[in-house]
């Protein structure tokens, strides 16, 4: 499948005016529709490298353009205008505008690794995917996409206590997204939940809630998985040069 | 066996056929309208040669210095063939040096001329200092000079090397593929990382034809080792805004135009006819080929022949061609006329 056809006027890039007078000329209306530039005017060379320093982007430099990920894309089947392909070229020749145009589809990717298994270049095309959706969210070109959230919340209480207590994540998460925990199936959830009456259960959760269950002697691996995790984030802060940018480092009020 | 063989061009081509004659203790009298011997490789001072990565001056030099120590061929430089007749086996030639001779045979080993970029105009060659063709960065790089901006001799932190200038553009009646440029281009863009490994090198193409094993060794290597970005676009304007030079045109692979800033370009400038070649037609009485290089009478069933008996023909004569095959082409050039006096003196006998 060649990178895909795709109209060479934007929505985006089509402009009416209800009132528009420009020297003395009245382009209001329809008639007088104005397109944007599509012009692409500069190249970032440190794109690639910048994609590549994130988890899953490493190997991107390996790509020769085969569309072997488009053709076996399950997002693409769907939405032709998903294109993993398109979006390895436009990262490696440092087209970021073009890049950006698609940003809010990037994240759909749904991780079904059929694009790993097709690349003949181990391109890890799902883990391109990926580092491109965490890259846009860190150059704040999208916000905090919700299983962004979620992966958040869990490392945290991971490293925080060495287990994960469900109730405490999902409180978290709903909390993070600014969702209300009175969710209609949650409720239902709690309704059967009780009509059973699983007395020990219930118990169990009550405590965990009051007290964050521990992984004993845990302090010692989780001060070693934490400075793991710093040195890597550093590591991609300067590769993305968003030292520069002064930005707030994510959250670490775990648990 | 008496008389000496005329060899005319003394490139990568001529240079082989002397060598070759003189093996077989042939004499040979080998006319260069320069001064020195060399050809192109010599002549336009060309750096790293492909595929071997030799440097011009040493493996071009060695074969100019095996010629110039070898007694068996005359060597007559700053000289052009000026009247050429007679029959196979007993051809008269006279030179503009006013020096006559009687030779069996002739190779025509004259070449070719470089694609004048000024006849682009909208690529900016004459008229943006920046803008230079690959034969100027090789003379930059053979030069030990380096690869830099000719208006101020900065480095470049960008370079938009364009393929097909002068080739396979039929606006400008230039149909052929010159072969070599896509190779040559990607080993220049080597080089120039390689130099100033901050300066990102843009490949613009229509088609990648770096043929048979320069596939592994320019193509990919370019890419995967070099990070050189190829990109499918046929330029449309090379402009300035008064600081660094603007490439214009589209990208085919995004649908996208690009208006691209660059402190350097450079010209993938192809392979023309000899300039000589009328001339060279008329004097030697051959037939030229429809796009004006020198044409192969017979091409399977004898070696080197121009439409004329007893005249040869070897290396970019006879359209674009390697200096490999050029020099092989010398060689099987000295054989053809090798093979046909056999044949004369078999008859004869």
């Amino acid at each position: 499948m060649p990178i895909h056809e795709k109209s060479l006027i934007r929505p985006e890039n089509l402009h009416t005016h209800d009132e528009l007078v420009i020297d003395g000329v009245d382009v209001s209306g329809h008639w007088s529709t104005f397109i944007e530039s599509r012009v692409v005017s500069d190249y970032n060379e440190a794109l690639e490298d910048e994609i590549a320093a994130l988890p899953g982007g490493e190997q991107i430099h390996r790509c020769w353009q085969c569309g072997s990920c488009t053709n076996s894309c399950t997002v693409n089947a769907i939405n032709a205008d998903f294109n993993p392909r398109y979006w390895i070229y436009l990262i490696r020749m440092g087209m970021e505008s073009e890049l950006l145009r698609d940003k809010d589809i990037i994240w759909q990717c749904v991780s079904c690794n059929k694009c790993t298994y097709a690349c003949p270049r181990d391109v890890f095309p799902e883990g391109v995917m990926k580092a491109t959706a965490h890259w846009l969210e860190r150059r704040g070109h999208t916000p905090k996409s919700p299983s962004m959230h979620f992966d958040e919340v869990f490392t945290e209480q991971i490293v925080k206590t060495g287990k994960i207590e469900e109730s405490r994540t999902i409180r978290r998460f709903f909390a993070r997204t600014k969702q209300s925990l009175m969710q209609p199936w949650m409720i239902e959830m709690v309704k059967k939940m009780l009509s059973g009456l699983p007395v020990g259960l219930l118990t169990r959760m009550g405590l965990a809630t009051l007290v964050a269950p521990k992984t004993s002697d845990w302090s010692r691996a989780s001060a070693a998985i934490q400075e793991f995790i710093d040195e890597q984030h550093e590591q991609q802060e300067q590769a993305l040069n968003l030292a520069r940018l002064a930005k707030s480092p994510p959250q670490k009020d775990a648990a | 066996m008496s008389k000496p063989t005329l060899i005319v061009g003394a490139g990568p081509a001529g240079l082989a056929a002397a060598h070759s004659l003189a093996t077989v203790g042939k004499e040979s009298i080998l006319v260069e309208k320069e001064d020195i011997l060399g050809g192109a490789p010599i002549l336009s001072g060309y750096a790293k040669l492909v595929p071997s990565g030799e440097w011009a001056k040493d493996a071009i030099g060695g074969m100019v210095k095996r010629v110039e120590d070898e007694s068996l061929v005359k060597v007559e430089t700053g000289a052009k063939v000026t009247n050429f007749d007679g029959t196979p086996g007993n051809f008269h030639v006279e030179l503009s040096n006013g020096s006559k001779h009687e030779v069996d045979a002739a190779i025509l080993a004259t070449g070719f001329t470089h694609f004048d970029s000024v006849n682009k105009p909208e690529w900016g060659f004459g008229t943006f200092p920046d803008v230079v063709t690959t034969t100027q960065v090789e003379q930059m790089i053979s030069s030990g000079q380096g690869v830099r901006c000719p208006s101020d001799g900065r480095k470049p932190n960008r370079v938009a090397i364009l393929l097909c200038v002068g080739s396979r553009d039929r606006q400008i009646g230039r149909e052929w593929c010159s072969k070599i440029c896509c190779t040559v281009s990607a080993n220049m863009a080597m080089e120039i990382r390689e130099e100033l490994p901050d300066c990102h090198v843009y490949i613009y193409y229509m088609d990648i034809r770096t043929f048979g094993l320069y596939e592994t060794k320019y193509y990919w290597r370019s890419q995967e080792e070099f990070k050189v970005k190829y990109i499918k676009a046929r330029i449309a304007e090379v402009t300035s805004d008064g600081e660094k030079l603007i490439v214009k045109g589209e990208d085919t692979l995004v649908k996208r135009p690009i208006t691209i800033p660059f402190d350097m370009v450079v010209h993938a400038i192809g392979m023309d006819p000899n300039v000589d070649n009328p001339d060279i037609a008329s004097t030697f009485g051959i037939d030229l080929e429809s796009h004006g290089y020198i044409d192969v009478a017979n091409r399977y069933g004898g070696m080197a022949q121009t439409s004329r008996p007893g005249i040869y023909v070897a290396g970019s004569a006879t359209g674009p061609e390697t200096i490999d095959d050029s020099i092989a082409q010398g060689h099987a050039a000295a054989m053809a006329v090798l093979s046909s006096l056999k044949e004369a003196i078999g008859k004869s006998a």
